[in-house]
């Protein structure tokens, strides 16, 4: 669980960041600032190097989303349309690499033991979230033979079936139950002391400037409202 | 010395007693086995035991487990490991983390000893199960018995005295088994106490010293003298190879797969005799229902298969469901519906042979099975052994030209699986229904089957004749 | 040795793994149809996309809700769904979080309404009631829905409401009721 010194900030900087500058960004109204988030994540993603595929992709498959945004304003909207669209449309990216800073960059694991170190994540939240991921193939292939058990008789599910969200259930109940008991078994005491494996460091300046990015954000987008 | 044992315990699900004032103590030091058919309550005392019941499960209503002296229920889980752990039926439903160093961490981590003793006892059991080459890899990965192989390097290196395992062989292959009974039986001589169940008890002579058995009936642990361990390999009555096998339907060519990086079958060509019933033989974890989600297209396969000579790619999912029916091995992955009346109104409203299955033959078939008391009744309130014959039924009356049939006789008392192989036999002669049945158990069954495919070495081999395939 | 005692309040490891279990087969449901939304959401109909779509988005919490029936689950739910579909499907990055919590919160505003005592029609009424004016507050900001039309937005609304209530209030009730009767969880 020891894991070395990564180049970039921790992660829960990059969730604080993520929601801090997120939330006020749902109500601010400027193409340039969404624009310059775009940038700095963007650039804050080449300097750690992450797989350019990947990134790549992610931004690809967005596009359909931020172009339909776009096109919405241009086509419903009232006022200044241009302006709204681009905003809109903009905003779709802002949000998508301001999650990308984070996940592109910290695996689940790091980022939720990092939750847990600075922000009080219960164990209980962290081991039982990273057990049911793990079960992520085999959700996948039961979620499979669930819809094929349908097809067998001829009357397949569709996803406005309450049958279907049973079934779905059923299974969620007995493989909770499976692995909560697997993990009480090895020990586990939800609320009791565990040793703390990983260490993940988290200098006082990068608070510092979570701090600044998000009071700079909310001064540019509510003080000075660029276009 | 440790102590570990129930008292006057009674317990029970919903309205259902499985155990009334038992009174059983594990034996220390010793390999014991616990048998008895499937849901007779094997699986519910183990958990009993290792404290885990009734926080997970069911109620008890008289009496308790003591583990020296204290009620095991509410002991704190961190100590309790230290003292008793648990091995579990499905391997991959056990990891909290995502490789085999983590998840020795973890349970180490929750016994809160010094990250020094943690490093120094993972080390230690990496070495002595020798998963040192496993270290770094991913859990997800591992076969079946590997993964068992990691649970039980948890639980030894949390040195808990007595080891409990829960069917820990049913997604294990022979080798795997092999391996990790030798490793218990070590545990054992070195003075671990091992309590293992298993409804199949062969393999375990030489092995187990003690052997104990459910009595369903009597809500009760019986001891067995362990003359009545079956020797090793009893000789399997062989299926006579009826004369003839016309051709069928669903058919495959050069058709390999395997599970991540290990291949089951390689290179097999077969096809499916209609109008007959055969055994898909082989061990635990060869592969056999791989066979069956490949041949209803839910696993990954290479190769051709055809039904009716159009290849499988050329089918949508949804109409070839309609060709292959499959009997899933766990009950309640089949049920669609709520109540037994309406999983069987579903099956005939959508039946293939419509005119076979007329409302008559339904009630009569309810009837042999011992259905008709319980139409009204949701499916997932029913017993095993009703579940599973509704299953049947249900999928019987859907008529796929092909049926696969993974352990439908699980649970089964000896007139039921009889009353079962009728209908089958029934439905093959009728339809000419092609149908393949995975059963480890072959007692009371053989001799209602036309042919046997065993799975070994990564190849389908009929048996009974001389060339292969 | 030490004894625990088994606190019936607060979250179980059994409860946030069944929660976790349940938000990737949303995220597997999403994953099947939202070819059918990308192919909308891709044009100016976007917004009605988004609209028409949200109740399946926002089941979670108050299905959360009626199975396990504390204060804080639908929003803790809901969460949690948007959590695993930010970590492991997502294309709406940090939207997803905030989204999710957002809509978590309307539904358990409507649970709240009813002093968190009624599970079944009357607290669903409310949550899907709740979560509709919740989630359009959320968008008015949001998505810029303040930029649309007023007709346009009260269709908006319209649509909303009638898909938040049959995904989130109907098939939620549907899909408790059975539960309820296949006596696998006592509700």
């Amino acid at each position: 669980m020891n894991r070395t010194k990564r180049r970039g900030l921790n992660p829960t900087i990059l969730f604080v960041i993520m929601l801090g500058i997120g939330l006020p960004l749902s109500f601010s109204r400027s193409v340039i600032l969404n624009a310059i988030i775009m940038l700095f994540t963007v650039l804050y993603l080449c300097w750690e190097r992450v797989r350019l595929r990947t990134a790549l992709l992610v931004l690809l498959i967005a596009f359909p989303l931020a172009f339909g945004s776009w096109a919405s304003f241009m086509f419903f909207g009232t006022g200044d349309r241009l302006h709204a669209a681009w905003i809109y449309g903009t905003r779709v990216y802002a949000y998508l690499l301001l999650a990308m800073i984070l996940t592109m960059t910290h695996s689940v694991q790091e980022i939720l033991l990092s939750l847990h170190h600075h922000l009080h994540l219960s164990n209980t939240f962290v081991y039982g979230l990273l057990g049911s991921f793990n079960m992520m193939k085999n959700l996948r292939d039961q979620y499979r033979r669930i819809k094929y058990s349908a097809m067998l008789r001829d009357a397949p599910y569709h996803f406005w079936q309450a049958h279907f969200y049973l079934r779905l259930i059923i299974t969620a109940l007995n493989w909770s139950n499976d692995l909560a008991i697997a993990m009480t078994s090895q020990g586990f005491t939800e609320g009791a002391e565990r040793t703390e494996l990983s260490v993940d460091p988290l200098p006082a300046w990068q608070w510092g400037l979570a701090g600044l990015l998000i009071v700079l954000y909310c001064g540019a987008a509510f003080l000075w409202r660029p276009w | 010395m440790t102590s570990l044992s129930a008292h006057q315990l009674s317990f029970a699900y919903d309205d259902r007693e499985i155990f009334h004032r038992l009174d059983f103590t594990v034996p220390m030091g010793e390999f014991s086995l616990l048998t008895g058919p499937s849901g007779s309550g094997k699986s519910s005392l183990l958990k009993l035991l290792a404290g885990l019941f009734p926080q997970y499960g069911g109620r008890v209503t008289s009496g308790q487990v003591s583990l020296n002296g204290q009620n095991a229920a509410e002991i704190v889980p961190f100590q309790r490991a230290t003292k008793v752990a648990m091995l579990f039926q499905h391997p991959a439903r056990q990891f909290a983390m995502r490789t085999v160093n983590q998840q020795i961490d973890f349970a180490l981590a929750n016994l809160q000893l010094s990250a020094a003793e943690i490093y120094r006892r993972r080390q230690w059991v990496l070495g002595k199960l020798a998963l040192q080459q496993f270290a770094h890899r991913l859990v997800t990965t591992l076969s079946g018995g590997e993964q068992q192989r990691v649970a039980l390097a948890c639980v030894l290196a949390m040195d808990s005295e007595i080891i409990l395992l829960d069917e820990p062989f049913a997604n294990v292959d022979i080798n795997g088994r092999k391996n990790l009974l030798q490793i218990l039986k070590r545990l054992q001589e070195t003075g671990k106490t091992i309590f293992l169940a298993d409804h199949d008890p062969t393999g375990y002579c030489g092995i187990a010293s003690r052997l104990f058995r459910v009595d369903a009936d009597a809500k009760t642990v019986r001891t067995v003298p362990l003359e009545n361990l079956p020797t090793e390999e009893e000789n399997l009555t062989p299926v006579r190879l009826s004369d003839e096998l016309l051709g069928g339907r669903l058919r495959w060519h050069d058709l390999t797969y395997g599970v991540g990086e290990r291949q089951l079958v390689h290179n097999s060509s077969f096809t499916l005799p209609a109008g007959k019933i055969g055994l898909l033989s082989g061990k635990n974890g060869a592969g056999k229902s791989t066979l069956f989600n490949v041949l209803s297209r839910q696993h990954h396969f290479t190769g051709q298969l055809s039904f009716d000579s159009v290849l499988a790619q050329k089918v949508p999912l949804r109409k070839w469901a309609l060709k292959v029916g499959q009997v899933f091995q766990n009950s309640t992955d089949q049920f669609i519906s709520m109540t037994v009346k309406q999983e069987l109104a579903i099956s005939r409203k959508h039946s293939r042979q419509p005119d076979y299955w007329t409302p008559r033959r339904i009630d009569q078939c309810l009837a042999d099975l011992n259905l008709s008391r319980v139409v009204d009744h949701v499916c997932y309130r029913l017993s095993g052994g009703q579940q599973k014959k509704l299953q049947l039924l249900s999928m019987l009356i859907m008529a796929q030209p092909v049926l696969l049939l993974d352990e439908p006789f699980a649970g089964l008392d000896l007139q039921s699986i009889q009353r079962v192989l009728q209908l089958l036999k029934m439905v093959k002669k009728d339809l000419q229904t092609s149908i393949l049945i995975i059963s480890h158990q072959r007692y009371g069954i053989v001799a209602a089957l036309d042919y046997e495919l065993r799975l070994t070495g990564q190849r389908l081999i009929l048996q009974g004749r001389d060339s292969d395939e | 040795m030490q004894t625990v005692d088994h606190n019936q309040h607060h979250f179980s490891l059994r409860d946030v793994i069944f929660l976790a279990i349940i938000a990737i087969f949303f995220g597997l449901i999403y994953q099947g149809w939202s070819y059918i939304y990308y192919l909308l959401a891709a044009t100016p109909l976007k917004p009605f996309a988004n609209d028409l779509t949200l109740g399946v988005w926002v089941m979670a919490g108050p299905l959360a809700g009626v199975l396990l029936k504390r204060p804080g689950v639908s929003t803790i739910g809901e969460v949690l769904a948007s959590a695993v579909e930010m970590l492991l499907f997502s294309s709406w990055g940090a939207a997803d979080l905030l989204s999710g919590f957002v809509q978590g919160i309307g539904s358990d505003l409507g649970f709240a309404t009813t002093g968190y005592r009624n599970w079944s029609k009357l607290g669903l009424f409310w949550s899907t009631l709740w979560s509709t004016i919740i989630t359009f507050i959320w968008d008015w900001f949001k998505s810029g829905y303040s930029k649309y039309s007023l007709a346009m937005n009260c269709s908006l609304f319209v649509i909303r409401f009638i898909s938040i209530g049959f995904f989130a209030g109907i098939l939620v009730y549907w899909i408790a009721r059975l539960v309820r009767r296949s006596g696998l969880m006592k509700l």
